[in-house]
């Protein structure tokens, strides 16, 4: 152990001495502290805009005049989703998806207005995001640092004096990887302090693991560095090498994953999609006409069932009952859709994310985009939140209609001064929309995999200094 | 001297041929190469093909619809048109903005703003991790290849030993360094170029574009061919090791990869004010959904501020008329236009605040003019964009008439409804002639229709 920490402390005083390393560890720390600063404000004020928007639509919606209460079911309601706590941290797909739901009767609209849109598109490669910066520059840095810490002593002729003398090759490389490892964790400080700060807001077992996974990675770009430096025989081999499974692993394979994802798994889209959806809802009937063929059964059963022999005489407004039950139908063909497109997009994610197998740097995108909330899953989640809120109002306010409004007065609403209205406290059936993070157990199953990926990486890199220590006895 | 400066190319070229290294790597150059190619490819392809056959399925569905109705309200109120933006030859090689701004849309009569911001968008966790297509290939990748095959030039052959050998046998000191530079390069060109140029052979690429195209490549080459080669040049270099050159080089495409692009992005945020987008559609839908509350008077006011030749048709025999339906709709649109201006202009002044930064990022600069040149930049997704704000004003133009003086419901009248036609945005000029030239023809009819 006394031996280990020797090595460390040399490798960090030759680091000191020699400035490269403490120069690049500068640069990174103040890099991510820029990120983290710049990102926190703009989720705040991005937090706060979307509570005000979506406290205004809901107020909006409530003081709305007595009217009709199919008007309401087109005046619709907006929903916004609030960026969760870490999302400081990893924005995920968050920029992409669009952040705003605009629910009204018969559609299930899309997302709308992603930030993505708004941007300059300089960052298609690159992004201010912390999480960014440690996934992929992190590496790059690590190995600016330490590249030279085994091949160096190579070159040096220092390695063989050290061994002659008696010196464990284990403790050597492992000094070399604490050392390393440290130098690393140094850069992730700034993220860790960020995260645990957000403690209130964010589960502990949450934040735990999320700055768990982000070490494990730290620790296998450690171990990839002295591994490979203590392969080869000089800093210059080591060097390109280095770099060259740094271009493949934190810059090729996840491109790679996703372009090849796109390719095995195609999507049609909403578009096409909607094609379908129509021609199913054809079928259903229009809502907004009670005499609509499709609604002849319904009406039957209704006359059974309130013994009448017209829809006049229906105790209740029969064009609000066609409304209540072409709508419950339509939704039941829009989210047959909806979770047919959700599965296919799942899909396509999941082939991209099995690439963390063969990049450590994919495997911490989807552990932490899982772990942070920011994740297609949670986007899906969002969807079907809104979706139930959708429905519950539309329905709501259908039954306002069957049981409020006089069917007579509703059939000639376009007819002279006769108002169709039902009084305005019946906008009251808002409920309130709050999106949370998934629970912490969900998250955390299913981030599982990804771990499992990190790990597995792990016992990669111990594989390999393994076999460097070999390589080094011959 | 040409001849000796060929001859000591082919002489070069030769002895890096015998080095298996830089075979394989230029072998992975050109496997990355036909990978990004072939990917942009299927992509492009699939969104061809997906055009086509919601044109076929658009045509059917209208039709059958169509079929049903009994006047122009209706006709309008259930017809949908497909307006769409098909990728150009060279869009596979960039596919740019195309995942995220839309290049497909469904409209109707309805209000526009409430539409045109739909987006039939791609999978976002994709779009998030980013495709991997020959632009990103150029611009983000093709630096680092260059940086590593030449940032050891001198002193590879320094550990080797054979640098003074090296360098007392040339005729002159620079002479070799170059010419070893230039045959790497031409490897390196051709390893990445060769996949390119046979893929726009096939899409039929403009034999302009493609060249040009070509050229961005080649500049942006020699851009970190003389860069690298300076770098590795400098008299304080000499003593260096190449690890420490190559770090000195990495930390350059740091800069203008990363740096740049992100810190420019954040300032050109800051500086450009943009209206949120949901502010828009908030307010046109209050518009639209307010009108059935409010006396008719106060839809007719706004609506004839933009079509005064309506003025004395807007009396209502009952307390839903299809004109008036309308009426309320563009009114909506035309509430929220301020709005909806003043965000297509902040995207607009954001980008060229961007084409601006460029300039000090040859990699963005190389990513912007590759996607400039294969028609996939914001630029000409605004122009999409525009194209359907166009055609849907061609729509109005078409039914205003229709419903305001009455016409009876003719089929007939319905196979004059205006197509939307894609033009090329070099063309888009000439069309715009054509636009008003149909506007006034409409404007001619519908008075001769009173």
């Amino acid at each position: 152990m006394r031996v280990i920490k020797q090595i460390m402390l040399d490798e960090w005083r030759y680091w000191w001495r020699t400035k490269v390393a403490t120069t690049v560890m500068l640069i990174g720390l103040l890099l991510t502290v820029a990120a983290i600063v710049v990102n926190s404000l703009e989720i705040e004020h991005k937090a706060h805009q979307r509570e005000h928007l979506q406290h205004t639509a809901e107020t909006r919606f409530v003081e709305q005049p007595d009217r009709h209460p199919h008007r309401m079911v087109h005046y619709g309601h907006y929903v916004f989703r609030t960026p969760s706590p870490l999302s400081i941290i990893e924005p995920g797909v968050d920029a992409f998806t669009g952040t705003s739901i605009f629910l009204e009767g018969h559609r299930q609209n899309s997302a709308m207005f992603s930030d993505q849109r708004q941007s300059s598109g300089l960052t298609r490669f690159s992004s201010l995001s912390p999480s960014f910066l440690i996934q992929v520059l992190a590496p790059l840095f690590i190995i600016l640092i330490g590249y030279a810490s085994v091949s160096r002593e190579k070159e040096a002729g220092t390695l063989n004096i050290m061994i002659t003398q008696g010196l464990n090759k284990w403790h050597l490389l492992l000094g070399k990887l604490l050392a390393l490892t440290t130098s690393g964790l140094l850069l992730l400080l700034p993220l860790i302090l960020a995260s645990s700060l957000l403690g209130n807001e964010e589960s502990g077992l949450i934040t735990t693991s999320f700055i768990l996974g982000y070490m494990l990675y730290v620790l296998v770009w450690s171990g990839l560095v002295v591994a490979i430096s203590a392969l080869v025989n000089n800093n210059s081999v080591s060097f390109t090498s280095l770099i060259v499974v740094w271009v493949a692993l934190a810059i090729l394979v996840p491109r790679i994953g996703s372009s090849t994802a796109a390719s095995l798994v195609p999507s049609p889209g909403k578009l096409e999609a909607d094609f379908a959806v129509l021609e199913e809802m054809r079928k259903l009937g229009d809502g907004h006409n009670a005499a609509d063929p499709a609604f002849e059964k319904l009406k039957t059963n209704l006359l059974a069932k309130y013994q009448v022999d017209s829809i006049d005489k229906l105790p209740v407004n029969f064009r609000g009952v066609v409304a209540e039950y072409s709508e419950q139908k339509q939704a039941k063909v829009l989210n047959k859709f909806a979770e047919q497109r959700m599965s296919e997009e799942l899909e396509q994610a999941q082939i991209a994310r099995q690439f963390g197998w063969l990049s450590p740097t994919v495997a911490i995108r989807s552990l932490s985009m899982m772990m942070a909330g920011t994740s297609l899953e949670t986007h899906h989640r969002f969807l079907r939140e809104a979706e139930a809120l959708r429905i519950d109002f539309v329905q709501s306010l259908n039954r306002v209609h069957r049981d409020k409004l006089d069917y007579q007065t509703d059939v000639n609403r376009y007819k002279g001064e006769n108002k169709a209205v039902v009084d305005a406290s019946n906008w009251q059936v808002l409920a309130d929309f709050e999106f949370a993070p998934e629970s912490t157990a969900n998250r955390l199953a299913q981030s599982m995999p990804y771990g499992l990926q990190l790990i597995l990486w792990c016992v990669l890199v111990c594989l390999l200094l393994a076999v460097a220590i070999r390589r080094m006895a011959q | 001297m040409a001849f000796t400066s060929s001859n000591s190319f082919l002489r070069e070229a030769s002895f890096i041929a015998k080095q298996r290294y830089v075979l394989v790597f230029f072998t992975i150059v050109f496997a990355l190469s036909v990978f990004a190619v072939w990917s942009g490819l299927k992509e492009t392809t699939a969104q061809t093909q997906t055009i086509e056959r919601l044109l076929e399925k658009d045509q059917i569905d209208r039709a059958n619809m169509l079929a049903k109705q009994k006047d122009y309200g209706g006709a309008a109120y259930y017809s949908f048109h497909l307006t769409y933006s098909s990728p150009s030859p060279l869009a596979f090689a960039a596919m740019g903005q195309r995942d995220i701004f839309p290049w497909k849309h469904r409209v109707r009569m309805l209000a526009l703003e409430g539409q045109i911001y739909e987006t039939d968008a791609d999978n976002p966790e994709l779009s998030f991790l980013g495709r991997f297509d020959f632009a990103f290939l150029v611009s983000v990748l093709l630096p680092l290849f260059v940086i590593l095959l030449l940032h050891d030039l001198r002193a590879s052959e320094r550990n080797a030993g054979r640098y003074d050998l090296l360098v007392v046998t040339a005729k002159s000191q620079r002479h070799l360094w170059v010419t070893r530079a230039l045959v790497l390069t031409t490897g390196l060109a051709l390893a990445v170029l060769l996949p390119f140029l046979v893929s726009a052979f096939i899409t039929q690429a403009a034999l302009a574009d493609t060249l040009l195209m070509a050229l961005v490549v080649i500049a942006h080459l020699a851009f970190w061919l003389v860069l690298t080669y300076v770098v590795t040049g400098l008299k304080f270099n000499a003593k260096q090791s190449a690890a420490r050159i190559a770090s000195m080089l990495l930390a350059i495409w740091l800069v203008f990869t990363v740096l740049i692009p992100v810190g420019s992005d954040a300032a050109i945020d800051e500086l450009v004010a943009s209206p949120a987008g949901g502010e828009i559609s908030l307010t046109q839908r209050e518009a639209v959904n307010n009108a059935w509350d409010i006396p008719f008077e106060e839809t007719w006011q706004p609506f004839l501020a933009e079509h005064p030749e309506w003025a004395d048709k807007t009396q209502m025999e009952s307390r839903f008329e299809w004109k008036w339906y309308y009426a309320f709709q563009q009114v909506g649109d035309q509430k929220a236009a301020a709005l909806s201006q003043a965000y297509r202009a902040a995207t607009e002044h954001k980008d060229t605040l961007a084409d601006t930064v460029s300039f000090f990022s040859p990699p963005m600069l190389t990513q912007r003019l590759m996607s400039n040149i294969a028609e996939t930049d914001t630029a000409s997704s605004l122009a999409y964009e525009q194209r359907v704000r166009d055609y849907h004003a061609k729509l109005r133009q078409f039914y205003y008439p229709l419903l305001f003086n009455k016409v009876a419901f003719s089929q007939e009248v319905m196979t004059k409804l205006p197509q939307f036609t894609q033009v090329k945005s070099t063309e888009a000029k000439n069309t715009q002639v054509t636009d008003t030239e149909a506007a006034n023809t409409n404007k001619v009819s519908s008075t001769q229709g009173q």
